[in-house]
């Protein structure tokens, strides 16, 4: 067992399990999706980016270019929101917000299943 | 992932990354929590966005103060807590980011990144120079005045300086890394389809041999110029199918050779090399008893130009391992007048020095022009810084084997005609070379230019369009443009067909001319611009052909 790998599949993961937290409920329902949850996504996401750096092989590139993704998307739906709604939000603005964190989710599921399908060839 | 300079950063730059991200997130999650008030004094709590902000300009030392509204106790406890990790983590970042800036190892990607972009833009045929010293930027020079453009590789950073400084136009892509290192010869584009050549002139033999394999693997189609001085390694470099092997002691030893048989074809030889004119003094040496300084790999050269000529010649030599080939050879220190006194100093007509020390060569000769007036000397200068002193040190004959190499290379490799014809002349006796310089002199001048036509599209397209239809005949070149009656002074050294390997050497005049044919002219200047007419301009090939001026209108009813 490898403590960085124990590490880096947890933040991974995290960034999923988070970004999914955010995502799920009514698109439209601004109760159901916490603004402080977009915020550990977008930190959790960004930890998990930097923790693919500097992995020079095809598969860490992927990954790395995932989770960027993931980053990106949810970084523009805090734009959006801090820009467009930071007082009152309307229903639309907030439809963008939730759907960029579900683009994001997509990329994040992505390398979920790329980093899991890497540790089941692998044979240590 | 060929960039890896960024990958350098990237890798470098992930824990002080992680470094900011994670302080910046406490310090955020911690202004969050706590309440604050606000001017009314009603409870008051930061939104996400109010402390992203407030962390931002504090952990870069902006400060621009408290915000949204003045901060109660707790919270200013929480900021200078969280000021000691933000600040401490974003200078960490910025630290690691300017001293990765000043990275050696950094600095050389980022290089060998722009020289890997400079090769990938030069979309001309280039030519690899291996080292960079006197004897190779001589030889760029030469390059960078043909349509050739030439690479450098080179390990010594100071060398390099020089290179740069030295401003070559067209620019001279320079990689400072081991030229032995076959990954870097490849980055230097050995393997691209505009490499025609590499050119490896190091002192060590063993280095030379080395890269010209590497190149051979990696690109089998460039042509290789390579310096062997051993027979071992020249043998190992000709069953690699390199073109151009070159022994600068070979060499000087066929121009002493050349010397002594027939000068006139030296004459001729120094003449293209552009190291000297057709009416110089004959490079000659007299016949008699010679004192050679040096039994090493230069004067067993020379042992067996002697040898073969019959020669009468002692040799000199201070090591006394070397292996002893002929009996007439004595051991000791040349520069001892007793030891040039027992070789038999006053019998002789010329005394060689050839060992590898300038000063000792050069002393050798004062010692032996005390001993004997009338003796011939001869010089090898080995270091081209030298120049002066041999100028001064009035001495009859002064081979150098670097500026003979700086003219084989460059001759070999950008005017592959000339050296062919070079050969032809050495296989020619004193009194085929003696016409041919008289015939020069007296048609020409004492100075002829060279000058190469070859006979494709975009060299002579006049001429290529009208052999579609007729033959034309080589006195064609000859003829004035301003007078079709009268001749320009030229001579046709040789006519050379790549495609079908016909080769005349002195072709007469009523030769056909044909396709793909590579014709060598010795002629003045004026002569060259009147042959580029003839061969590009239909109106003046047909001026030259019929005497008459073409029409620029043909009309066909």
């Amino acid at each position: 067992m490898n403590i960085d790998k124990v590490i880096a599949g947890f933040f991974i993961i995290l960034a999923m399990t988070v970004n999914f937290g955010f995502f799920y409920g009514d698109m439209g329902d601004m109760e159901l999706h916490s603004k402080y949850e977009l915020f550990a996504a977008i930190i959790v996401n960004i930890i998990a980016t930097l923790l693919k750096l500097g992995d020079r092989t095809q598969m860490g590139s992927v990954l790395l270019a995932t989770s960027l993704v993931a980053v990106i998307q949810l970084v523009i739906a805090a734009s959006v929101w801090t820009i467009f709604g930071y007082e009152t939000i309307s229903r639309e603005v907030f439809g963008i917000v939730v759907s960029l964190s579900g683009g994001a989710l997509l990329a994040n599921i992505t390398s979920v299943m790329l980093y899991v399908s890497e540790t089941v060839k692998s044979k240590r | 992932m060929n960039d890896s300079a960024l990958w350098l950063v990237l890798h470098k730059m992930k824990v002080p990354f992680l470094a900011i991200v994670i302080s910046y997130t406490i310090s955020i999650v911690g202004l969050l929590l706590i309440d604050g008030v606000d001017s009314y004094g009603n409870i008051y709590h930061m939104s996400i966005f109010d402390a992203f902000y407030f962390v931002t300009y504090t952990a870069s030392t902006i400060g621009f103060g408290e915000y949204p509204f003045e901060f109660t106790y707790q919270q200013r406890l929480w900021v200078s807590a969280m000021i000691y990790v933000s600040v401490v983590s974003w200078f960490y970042a910025i630290g690691t980011l300017i001293s990765l800036l000043q990275d050696k190892l950094f600095i050389s990607q980022i290089k060998q990144y722009r020289f890997k972009k400079q090769i990938g833009k030069l979309k001309q045929k280039f030519i690899i120079v291996l080292g960079y010293n006197y004897i190779t930027s001589e030889i760029i020079k030469i390059i960078n005045d043909s349509d050739f453009r030439v690479v450098v590789i080179e390990n010594d950073k100071d060398k390099v300086d020089n290179l740069i400084l030295e401003n070559f136009t067209p620019h001279v892509p320079v990689l400072r890394a081991n030229s032995y290192d076959s990954q870097n010869l490849e980055l230097s584009g050995v393997k691209s389809m505009f490499c025609k050549a590499l050119v490896t002139l190091y002192k060590d033999d063993e280095l030379n041999l080395r890269i010209a394999v590497a190149a051979k693997m990696l690109n089998s189609n460039i042509i290789i110029a390579a310096k062997s001085t051993t027979k071992n390694h020249t043998e190992n470099l000709k069953d690699l199918d390199v073109e151009i092997v070159e022994n600068p002691f070979k060499i000087i030893a066929s121009q002493i050779n050349l010397a002594l048989m027939a000068p006139n074809i030296l004459k001729l030889e120094r003449w293209i090399y552009q190291i000297g004119k057709l009416n110089d003094s004959l490079p000659t040496l007299p016949q008699g008893r010679y004192i050679i300084c040096g039994f090493g790999r230069f004067g067993q050269e020379i042992y067996k130009v002697f040898k073969a000529n019959n020669i009468k010649a002692v040799f000199i030599e201070i090591k006394k391992t070397k292996k002893r080939a002929n009996k007439d050879i004595i051991f000791g220190n040349s520069d001892d007048k007793h030891i040039l006194k027992d070789a038999g100093i006053d019998k002789s007509v010329a005394i060689i020095a050839g060992t590898q020390d300038d000063t000792t060569n050069i002393s050798i000769l004062r010692t032996a022009k005390k001993l004997n007036k009338d003796i011939v000397t001869i010089a090898r200068e080995n270091h081209i810084e030298d120049f002066s002193i041999f100028k001064n040190a009035d001495i009859d004959e002064i081979f150098m084997p670097s500026k003979i190499l700086i003219n084989k290379t460059t001759n070999a490799l950008i005017k592959p005609s000339a050296d062919k014809f070079i050969k032809y002349m050495r296989t020619q006796d004193e009194k085929w070379g003696q016409s041919l310089v008289k015939k020069l002199v007296q048609d020409i001048d004492e100075n002829p230019s060279i000058y190469l036509l070859h006979l494709v599209e975009k060299r002579a397209i006049a001429i290529l369009n009208k052999l579609k239809t007729t033959t034309l005949k080589l006195s064609i070149f000859k003829t004035s443009l301003s007078n079709n009656n009268l001749a320009n002074n030229i001579i046709v050294l040789m006519i050379y067909n790549s495609s079908t390997k016909k080769e005349i050497v002195l072709p007469p005049w009523d030769t056909n001319i044909e396709k793909d044919d590579k014709i060598l002219f010795a002629c003045d200047d004026y002569s060259i611009n009147e042959i580029e007419y003839i061969a590009n301009n239909v109106f003046e090939l047909h001026y030259a052909m019929t005497g008459q001026e073409k029409r620029y209108l043909s009309f066909k009813f």
